[in-house]
């Protein structure tokens, strides 16, 4: 019986999903719950790359600050519709895929993440201080987007709502890649990349597919950070904050929609509530990251699927 | 043999440094054949393989596949040729469930599931290809084995996934590299049953450690000694050559030879 109700839990976990973020809205204030779902759009746009094709980026924070900016950029030269600034900062973080994924997909391990993070640090250095006149340097730049038919976004509800069916869609958009063929064959580059080449997969072509995807997801999260503050700092692209994604990813268990979920949650509650109790709060997420990494190695989610596992043995007996 | 050439490389070589693994071979393979590669270990027997089916480039030589060049190819490119490779030390996705091994060589020429789109956005388990997947499994006699996560099986029955995953992808050649080293004589025995059921389909390339496995199996034996190809023919020749018996079995050798032969004969 047990089993049959994960199931049908399953069935729905995109109403389950929107019903817990309309949850946290009483908790916490729309806005900051906007940004919890930001938060967790950029950690499915990682994981993709990190928890699927197994290879662990130190500079995502590029491709959220390039959409960030993007939007911001659109607003000001183009016009203020914010569907074309969304559009915009997901192809202008595609195109940025695209031209650093050629050479960045080459590389796997502490080279993958470290070139990641010289891209990154090349984009911070441009953003706020070469670019500077575009881009406001370190004041960064204000945009203001007309409201279109129903959607304005100056309205904290109606911004709710965009992101909350934009996280949706990314979801489902996610779930339908990582359960494809396509989903196993970056299993398998993970695992075995030359034993895909053996199976007749141009792994290159797969792997700058997945990155593209991932910096256009992580670019439509920081257009998404732009309608919700309609401001972009440097912090935007700051590559020190590449830790936060990671650490989400972390704790809910890589490799994983819910698992993507549940750590983009999990360290923006942490990051909230903590710092009303300690000043210092990192210091306490760095010792909730020991205990993942010695106690629960798979995550939130991980753990919550054995679990699950165990009880549907326990059922079946 | 009057049949096509299939595989031919034109006086390959591989260096390491200043190690030559592979050393000015050239070797041809036909239609139908079943060659059986031999030697000593760090003979090249792998090193030429992976050579002929692109892991890396040659140093120098050229390889062709059906009369075509295929030395700059890569490997996912030979793949879609025909040529399709196990792996000595048994290469399956030990994450994945038994089933998911077999999706990607399945869906790699199917006509619909293969199509880009569906590969990318599509369900990886259509009715279809679970129904492929399952017939794969079958005829290496693991389908009971399906649902399982791959790192439970035992090494016998991963080197079957492995053919199987081979087998799905419906090579023109089949190249295995020690097929059957470490499997237990049981094993061993469906392993090779499960070869000769194959080798009515295709052309079959075996490595392979000790010869008295697979004499009764090859069409074809070459023995490799330092990088080198130093005999090429039908078996019992082969086996008869001087150089082969004093590189491979030491200097006291006819005797020995006899011997030798016999008891590995026992032993399969």
């Amino acid at each position: 019986m047990q089993s049959s109700l994960f199931d049908t839990l399953k069935k729905f976990d995109l109403l389950i999903i929107a019903a817990i973020f309309l949850l946290f809205i009483p908790l916490l204030t729309m806005q900051r719950t906007t940004d919890f779902m930001i938060f967790c759009v950029f950690v499915l746009a990682f994981d993709l790359i990190y928890g699927y094709m197994g290879r662990l980026s130190f500079g995502h924070m590029l491709y959220l600050g390039v959409g960030a900016y993007a939007a911001a950029l659109s607003a000001e030269h183009l016009s203020g519709n914010p569907f074309l600034a969304l559009l915009v900062a997901v192809v202008a973080g595609g195109a940025v895929g695209l031209l650093l994924g050629p050479i960045i997909v080459r590389t796997t391990g502490a080279c993958f993440a470290l070139i990641n993070l010289a891209f990154n640090q090349v984009g911070f250095f441009l953003a706020l201080i070469a670019l500077a006149e575009w881009t406001g340097g370190e004041d960064g730049m204000a945009a203001f987007y007309d409201s279109v038919w129903i959607f304005d976004f100056g309205d904290p509800k109606v911004i709710f709502g965009f992101t909350l069916l934009c996280l949706i869609a990314v979801v489902y958009f996610v779930r339908r890649l990582t359960d494809s063929p396509f989903g196993i064959l970056l299993r398998t580059i993970k695992e075995n990349e030359t034993r895909a080449k053996f199976l007749g997969y141009n792994t290159f072509f797969y792997k700058l597919l997945a990155f593209v995807l991932s910096t256009s997801l992580a670019a439509l999260a920081g257009a998404l950070t732009m309608l919700n503050y309609t401001y972009a700092t440097p912090s935007f692209i700051d590559p020190t904050r590449n830790v936060e994604v990671i650490f989400a990813c972390l704790i809910g268990g890589a490799g994983n929609v819910y698992g993507a979920l549940a750590g983009g949650i999990g360290y923006m509650v942490i990051s909230n509530y903590l710092p009303n109790y300690i000043q210092r709060w990192e210091m306490f997420l760095g010792i909730a990251l020991l205990v993942v990494v010695f106690r629960f190695q798979a995550g939130i989610w991980g753990y919550c699927r054995a679990l699950i596992t165990a009880r549907k043995g326990e059922v079946k007996a | 043999m009057q049949n096509g050439m299939v595989l031919e490389s034109q006086s390959v070589s591989k260096r390491f440094g200043n190690f030559t693994a592979v050393d000015q071979v050239s070797y041809q393979l036909f239609e139908g054949e079943a060659a059986g590669i031999i030697g000593p270990n760090g003979a090249g027997k792998s090193t030429f393989f992976n050579l002929l089916t692109g892991l890396y480039p040659p140093s120098e030589g050229r390889i062709s596949l059906f009369s075509r060049d295929v030395t700059s190819l890569r490997a996912d490119q030979r793949v879609m040729l025909g040529v399709v490779r196990t792996f000595q030390l048994v290469s399956v996705f030990d994450t994945l469930s038994v089933l998911d091994n077999l999706v990607l060589s399945v869906v790699r020429f199917h006509p619909v599931a293969g199509k880009k789109a569906r590969f990318i956005l599509g369900s990886a388990h259509p009715a279809a290809i679970v129904a492929e997947c399952m017939a794969a499994l079958e005829r290496v006699g693991i389908s009971h084995l399906a649902k399982e996560t791959t790192a439970k099986l035992s090494y016998g029955d991963k080197r079957k996934l492995e053919i199987a995953m081979g087998l799905a992808l419906k090579p023109k050649v089949l190249l295995l590299d020690e097929p059957l080293a470490g499997l237990s004589d049981g094993e061993i025995t469906e392993v090779l049953d499960l070869v000769r059921e194959v080798h009515k389909e295709m052309t079959l390339v075996i490595i392979e450690h000790k010869i008295s496995r697979i004499v009764d199996l090859v069409t074809r034996l070459s023995v490799m000694h330092e990088g080198r190809l130093i005999a090429d023919g039908v078996p019992g020749e082969v086996l008869q050559d001087p150089t082969v018996r004093q590189v491979y079995w030491g200097a006291e050798s006819s005797r020995v030879f006899s011997g030798l032969a016999a008891e590995e004969k026992a032993e399969v």
